[in-house]
């Protein structure tokens, strides 16, 4: 199972695929990203690999089950998925999407 | 400060131009991102693990109160109320989008600044010592020698595409306060011209720099570096990225081999057309004369009452001040590291406070210093109470410069798409560990040093203690150093122990430093004299839990 994850072009934020044809279909919300069998996930890789007006640097960040990073990435997807863990400046990601942490 | 001719003001504005044509062409799909990447790291756009981060020069760490309001409102406009100063002088900004760049750009332009050359393979911002023109100690001010190396270095043709990434330091004091023995090439003004070290440097291979020619004249510097670089640009490694620092070069060659054929290339060159004329260091140099210093009477005796009525105010004079050449003046050190929060960041608010603070007790000058704080660099001794308050009242006043919560860290996980474990949080950590003022000052001078991957962005391998942060199947780790120093004693510190996990951190280093106070002869005794003197085994065993 993987999910599908790029930084915006215009923004550079991190966002989550979430289905759809087009980018409205991604979500920073990394809760509501879709998870993808591994064919599907890597087709999709391709497709949107093409797409560089809309992501920058796509990837695919394999998961153990529905909510489960592999342990290799944790720390690093985790803190992409609920912003910087530290400090006065903290984006909190999940305070903005009114949910608790992910993964 | 320098100000800006009519070239420089072409050239940033020529640069911007393009620059802002270029993120056009990039938004509308005409350039790949393979072929922008380049273009927007040489205007120092990243893009990091939330965003876009830009790195922004501010050349020799010096700014003007203008300058500081311009980062503040960058902050507040652009991104998220915060700007993070970093160890190169410099800071950055870490949630930029690129539609708002060349704006951005075009409002530091207005200030004489920009974010050229912070990124790439090239001649980077030079640094110095944070009290330039200052200090007590110092022989000769630093700062135009840095500018003219700033001249010659911006768009030098030659050295766009080294091997990889430059870095000049130099310092003009006894005290080296600009470590410059692990920059690629460390200039120390003597009163004899230049020192010039090379080949030293961090990263996963560090390295002390070499004293390849000492008594340099200042009048022939610029030829003898286009010589020094033209030898590494020329048999540098490009050939496999983790040896293609000069440090690399000069161990291979042997600093002596090194130095000769810098001779030998320095002799063919037409010194004459590369060096600066007489008239142009001494135009350079009228850009930074001494402050207009205000006259104002100084009451020993008052400032003796404040300090006994307000605990606080005597160790901020005690710890963040520095002997100023004028005996009715000091320097004053800003810390950016309260207690619980990220080293080296600052707010907008407290961006403008310290502006403010410049215009009304510095002469309007502010500086970066390596330690990630901001310098005033003149201040009235009659001013510093008033200065105190000011800077009290708005979360600035923590008087813990040299101490163990001064700590240097880069920005790790949380930011960094290199990084392999988080350096802020382990800081904020230490810092909560050790809050209590009381037990900072008894503990003395000792400097930790942060990095969140072998890159050694927080320079831990000259950390007192050095931490270094790695990844071990997907569980964050870190290394300990002991022994490392930045000074002009300037020492590599030695991986000791085993690897520790965050958690673990400090409390060890509470271990180590109770030991430290327990060992040490008396309070003179730095915790990095104690280590010299009973070496680092002495210290092992106290970072793991006794059995
Ligand atoms: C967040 C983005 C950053 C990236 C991608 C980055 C990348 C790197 C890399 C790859 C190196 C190793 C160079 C080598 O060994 O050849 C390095 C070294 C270094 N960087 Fe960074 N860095 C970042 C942030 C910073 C920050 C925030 C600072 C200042 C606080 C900094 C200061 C340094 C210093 C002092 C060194 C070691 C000296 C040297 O070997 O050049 N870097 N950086
Ligand atoms: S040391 Fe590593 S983690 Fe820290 S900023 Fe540099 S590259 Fe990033």
């Amino acid at each position: 199972m993987k999910l599908l994850t790029a930084n915006r072009l215009t923004d550079g934020l991190v966002l989550w695929y979430a289905g759809g044809p087009d980018l409205s279909g991604w979500n920073e919300d990394a809760a509501l990203a879709t998870r993808l069998e591994d064919e599907a996930a890597a087709a999709l890789l391709e497709d949107w690999k093409a797409r560089e007006t809309e992501v920058v640097a796509p990837y695919l960040v394999p998961l153990l089950d529905e909510n489960t990073l592999v342990k290799r990435e944790y720390v690093r997807e985790h803190v992409r998925a609920n912003g910087p863990t530290a400090g006065q400046t903290a984006f909190d990601t999940a305070r903005q999407h009114q949910r608790g942490e992910v993964f | 400060m320098y100000q800006y001719d009519q070239f420089d003001h072409a050239m940033v504005a020529a640069r911007n131009a393009e620059f802002k044509d270029q993120v056009e062409r990039r938004l509308k799909g005409e350039l790949s991102e393979d072929q922008f990447k380049p273009l927007r790291l040489m205007n120092g756009l990243y893009l990091q693990l939330h965003a876009y981060m830009l790195r922004i020069a501010v050349p020799y760490g010096v700014l003007s109160s203008r300058q500081m309001r311009t980062f503040a409102h960058i902050a507040r406009t652009y991104d998220r109320d915060f700007g993070h100063f970093t160890t190169r002088q410099n800071i950055q900004f870490n949630w930029i989008k690129l539609a708002d760049t060349p704006q951005i750009l075009e409002d530091l332009a207005a200030v004489e600044m920009h974010a050229i050359q912070t990124s790439g393979n090239c001649i980077r911002n030079t640094t110095t010592d944070q009290f330039a023109g200052a200090a007590r100690d110092e022989i000769d001010d630093p700062r135009p020698w840095a500018e003219l190396i700033r001249q010659w270095s911006t768009f030098h043709p030659e050295f766009t595409f080294l091997p990889r990434k430059f870095k000049i330091a130099i310092t003009g004091a006894t005290r080296d306060r600009a470590a410059i023995r692990v920059h690629d090439i460390g200039l120390q003004l003597t009163d004899k011209g230049f020192d010039v070290y090379v080949g030293g440097g961090m990263g996963r291979t560090p390295h002390l720099g070499h004293l390849i020619k000492s008594g340099l004249p200042g009048e022939k510097l610029l030829s003898y570096l286009e010589a020094a670089l033209r030898v590494y640009n020329r048999y540098g490694r490009r050939d496999n990225i983790y040896k293609a620092r000069i440090k690399i070069l000069v161990s291979a060659l042997g600093p002596q081999e090194y130095a000769r054929q810098v001779e030998e290339e320095w002799a063919t060159l037409d010194q004459a057309q590369i060096d600066a004329p007489h008239a142009e260091i001494a135009r350079i140099k009228s850009f930074f004369p001494q402050p207009a210093y205000a006259d104002k009477a100084f009451d020993a005796a008052a400032l003796d009452r404040a300090k006994a009525a307000d605990a606080g105010f005597a160790r901020w004079v005690r710890n963040n001040t520095l002997a100023h050449r004028r005996d009715d003046h000091v320097s004053v050190t800003i810390s950016l590291k309260p207690t619980g929060l990220p080293p080296g960041d600052a707010s907008s608010a407290q961006m403008d406070v310290m502006a403010d603070a410049a215009d009304r007790f510095g002469y309007g000058e502010l500086r970066v210093s390596h330690e990630q704080n901001i310098i005033l660099p003149h201040v009235a001794k009659a001013d510093l109470y008033d200065l105190y308050r000011l800077l009290d009242q708005n979360g600035l006043s923590s008087a813990n410069v040299g101490k163990i919560t001064d700590m240097i860290a880069c920005p790790g996980l949380d930011y960094c798409s290199l990084a392999n474990a988080r350096s802020i949080p382990l800081a904020q950590d230490i810092s909560q560990r050790f809050a209590d003022a009381e037990l900072t000052d008894k503990i003395g001078d000792l400097q930790i040093k942060i990095s969140g991957c072998i890159n050694a962005c927080g320079h831990h391998h000259v950390g007192h203690i050095g931490i270094l942060g790695v990844d071990k199947q997907g569980e964050e780790f870190y290394q300990i150093l002991l022994g490392g120093r930045a000074d002009e004693q300037a020492a590599l510190g030695v991986i000791t122990g085993k690897g520790l996990s965050a958690e673990a951190v400090p409390a060890a280093l509470e271990r180590l430093i109770k030991l430290y106070l327990d060992l040490r002869t008396d309070e003179t005794e730095r915790f990095i004299d104690t280590v010299g003197r009973l070496g680092r085994d002495a210290f092992a065993g106290a970072l793991h839990e006794p059995a």
